[in-house]
């Protein structure tokens, strides 16, 4: 089999190019990564972990009420984007993020904005499943809590539940919320995290990875949820399952190291993809 | 299939032919382990049972049953007296005139004196205290169980042996005979001491007690928790969580770690320079000795906090933070709970230090011979260790016994404020 970093012209490894500030993309993306009206709009986003470039300078556009799937092979950067769109990046010591953000009309890239309300907009359900050592209740409640959504003891449960029932673990834990949010299950967990992300009524989800922990039932609650969600937020997902993105999405974009290499419409990327990468990927020659 | 490799059906031969060797290996360890444990309980239970079997007779004293008759004459009062003129009277020539009636054949003014040895001048307070509290006992006689003289006290006890020679005594022949007769008309007894419980410090073995350190130690102990454990903790969250990483805060943890390993008289030193010569605070004072163990526990807090907030999984944080926590409630809520335990544990460790610790306090005064219990964290006082020390450091035979007493007390004092700890630790511990 073909050596595949020869497929990347010009430059080669991607690791080597840790002097310039700003890289110019060493790769043109294929497709419209570029939208009329965006949600967000990424552009040239460099990514650094202390000298190891992980994202070189990517643009992408997210829309509005859509969902964006992300693929590609493990350490391609997935992630790392994900985290740049509500500045997780900021508590990594040593990763530094430059580019633009663009979203209603803000850079929130930038130093000054706050991101104690962006991540109230911009939820995250990360890879590894994280609920806090509290009681389940607590875990879907604190988000409401600290951003003072409620008065009364009532609306909290009421947004408990509804958080529950929508992330499909109401019926699971309905009868032990006071217990605590690591006795469930790693599936279990998953969907307690998203409950805890969706109670907070974000505009954008970040979803990296959600259903790798998951079995086909609970998969498919997720799924629906996702399809439900669309209509009122954005969503951003990560995957590593081909159906998934398949199902889920309207548009599709390939990561591979560190670049964008292809994006577009979901069903045109898994039945003609334009790029030889993104095909040996999608048909399995790779990954 | 890798050259590497060896075929099938030897990799399980190969595991078998080590597996002795291993074993053993773990056995081995398993053997280190035990031992070194059975050594160090040896070595603690030696030590508890050379203080115990030292100490315990300290818990019981000699009492001497006097009946004083209470003689306004001698005790050179009128008929109705006032306060005042009670609490300056002649009590000793009470007590001294209840023994001379119990041995009315003593005469010469040597064996008087020899006699009025046998019972502890602590009895005159006791008088004092009694008619004070009940000016109609004047003109009756009065019956009440007294501390008899440390000597006496040893001699009860066994410390003091009669084959002996007379001088080598600290009793002679006739007053050995005057104790063997009070015992005879059970007018001795050997009861629980509650003089070592209730009072402070004296020259007098029979009237010191232990108090007075025990007060002045729980007013240290509390003047350093209550400065060290905010202030620890502080600084723990403060360099962990919001300083930035630059030359400043190495430099800074640096200079922590070598305060942790500073002999403890530098900062007795620097206590007395700082709080008593700049600052002028009092001397020997609970205040000032909270205030120098305060400087000396903080780097263990500190760096034991750190830790503690270090081994918080950062997963935690990004799920607060990941949902719009500000970083405070992110600490708040999630990242100070789970760091508790390890943050109680560096506090228990260094209280328990300061609790021990002598040599500071000596620079700072104190070291001084207080009798008095204080009553507030600026009167002066002594603390347990150095309690133990001025104890240990008396001539008397009587003073050996309260030393290994104090040691008791110490330790009690200890074990009680790291159970306190430990409970307080159990409550916060959460697995995640
Ligand atoms: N905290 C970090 N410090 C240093 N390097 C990192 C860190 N996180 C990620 N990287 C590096 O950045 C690159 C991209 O990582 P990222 O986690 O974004 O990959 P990914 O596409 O999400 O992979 P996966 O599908 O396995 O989750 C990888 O090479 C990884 O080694
Ligand atoms: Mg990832």
């Amino acid at each position: 089999m073909m050596s595949l970093d020869s497929l990347l012209p010009e430059t080669g490894s991607i690791d080597n190019k840790t002097d310039h500030k700003t890289v110019a993309p060493s790769f043109k993306t294929v497709g419209e990564f570029k939208l009329k009206d965006p949600r967000i709009s990424c552009q040239n986003i460099v990514v650094r972990y202390g000298e190891k470039l992980a994202i070189n300078g990517l643009s992408l556009d997210i829309g509005r009420n859509e969902v964006l799937a992300m693929i590609g092979p493990s350490g391609c950067g997935k992630s790392t984007f994900l985290r740049c769109i509500n500045r997780m990046n900021d508590t990594i010591e040593g990763c530094r993020v430059t580019g633009k953000i663009m979203m209603d009309g803000q850079d929130i890239n930038s130093p000054e904005i706050d991101t104690v309300p962006l991540r109230a907009q911009v939820g995250m359900v990360f890879q590894k499943p994280n609920p806090f050592p509290k009681s389940i209740r607590e875990n879907v409640a604190f988000g409401p809590k600290i951003h003072g959504f409620v008065e009364t003891k009532a609306e909290l449960e009421e947004i408990v539940e509804n958080s529950l029932k929508r992330a499909g673990l109401w019926k699971e834990v309905k009868d032990r919320l006071d217990q605590p949010g690591t006795s469930l299950s790693g599936g279990q967990q998953q969907r307690l995290c998203i409950a805890r992300t969706i109670a907070v009524n974000p505009e954008v989800i970040l979803m990296d990875e959600p259903c790798s922990a998951l079995d086909p039932i609970a998969t498919a609650i997720i799924e629906e949820l996702i399809y439900e969600l669309k209509k009122d937020y954005t969503i951003c997902i990560v995957t590593h399952s081909m159906q998934q993105a398949s199902r889920v999405s309207q548009r599709t974009a390939y990561f591979h190291l560190g670049e964008l290499i292809e994006v577009g419409d979901t069903k045109q990327i898994f039945m003609n993809p334009k790029n030889r990468l993104t095909e040996d990927y999608i048909t399995g020659r790779f990954g | 299939m890798s050259a590497g490799l060896p075929r099938k059906k030897d990799t399980i031969e190969i595991v078998r032919r080590g597996l002795k060797k291993r074993h053993a290996a773990a056995r081995r360890f398993k053997f280190t382990g035990v031992a070194a444990v059975g050594m160090s309980l040896f070595f603690l239970s030696l030590l508890f049972v050379s203080i115990f079997s030292k100490g315990y007779s300290a818990f019981r004293q000699t009492y001497v049953h006097l009946d004083v008759s209470i003689d306004p004459e001698i005790l050179g009062v009128g008929a109705h007296p006032d306060m005042n003129a009670l609490a300056n009277g002649d009590y000793g020539g009470l007590r001294k005139a209840a023994l001379r009636t119990m041995f009315p054949e003593v005469k010469k003014r040597r064996e008087k004196r020899a006699l009025y040895q046998l019972v502890s001048s602590g009895a005159d307070y006791q008088l004092r205290d009694a008619v004070m509290a009940d000016p109609a006992l004047i003109g009756t006689t009065l019956s009440l169980w007294v501390p008899a003289d440390d000597d006496v006290d040893m001699l009860i006890k066994g410390h003091i042996r009669r084959e002996l020679p007379e001088d080598d005594r600290r009793l002679k022949d006739y007053q050995i005979a005057w104790i063997d007769r009070l015992v005879a008309a059970g007018r001795i007894e050997n009861r629980f001491n509650t003089i070592l419980f209730t009072a402070g410090d004296s020259r007098d073995p029979e009237q010191a007690g232990i108090l007075g350190a025990l007060v002045g130690s729980l007013f240290t102990m509390l003047v350093t928790l209550s400065l060290s454990f905010p202030i620890g903790i502080a600084a723990a969250i403060y360099l962990e969580e919001f300083a930035p990483r630059n030359r400043w805060s190495d430099f800074i943890e640096v200079n922590i770690n070598n305060l942790a390993a500073v002999p403890s008289i530098v900062f007795g030193l620097l206590g007395l320079v700082i709080f008593l010569t700049y600052f002028d605070l009092p001397r020997s004072a609970p205040l000032v000795g909270g205030l120098v163990l305060t400087l000396m526990t903080l780097p263990t807090i500190i760096i034991a906090s750190r830790a503690a907030l270090a081994s918080v999984p950062p997963s935690i944080r990004e799920a607060a933070l990941g949902i719009g926590a500000s970083p405070m409630q992110t600490l708040l809520f999630h990242v100070l709970p789970l760091a508790l335990p390890g943050v109680l544990t560096g506090t228990i460790i260094g209280m328990a230090r300061a609790l021990g610790e002598t040599a500071p306090l000596l620079m700072i005064g104190m070291v001084a011979f207080i009798v008095d219990i204080p009553t507030g964290i600026f009167d002066p006082s002594t603390v347990l260790p150095v309690q133990i020390y001025l104890w240990a450091d008396s001539p008397e035979r009587g003073f050996v016994e309260r030393t290994s007493a104090a040691i008791m007390v110490l330790l009690i004092f200890l074990i009680v404020m790291n159970a306190l700890a430990v409970i307080l630790r159990k409550s916060f511990e959460r697995r995640w």
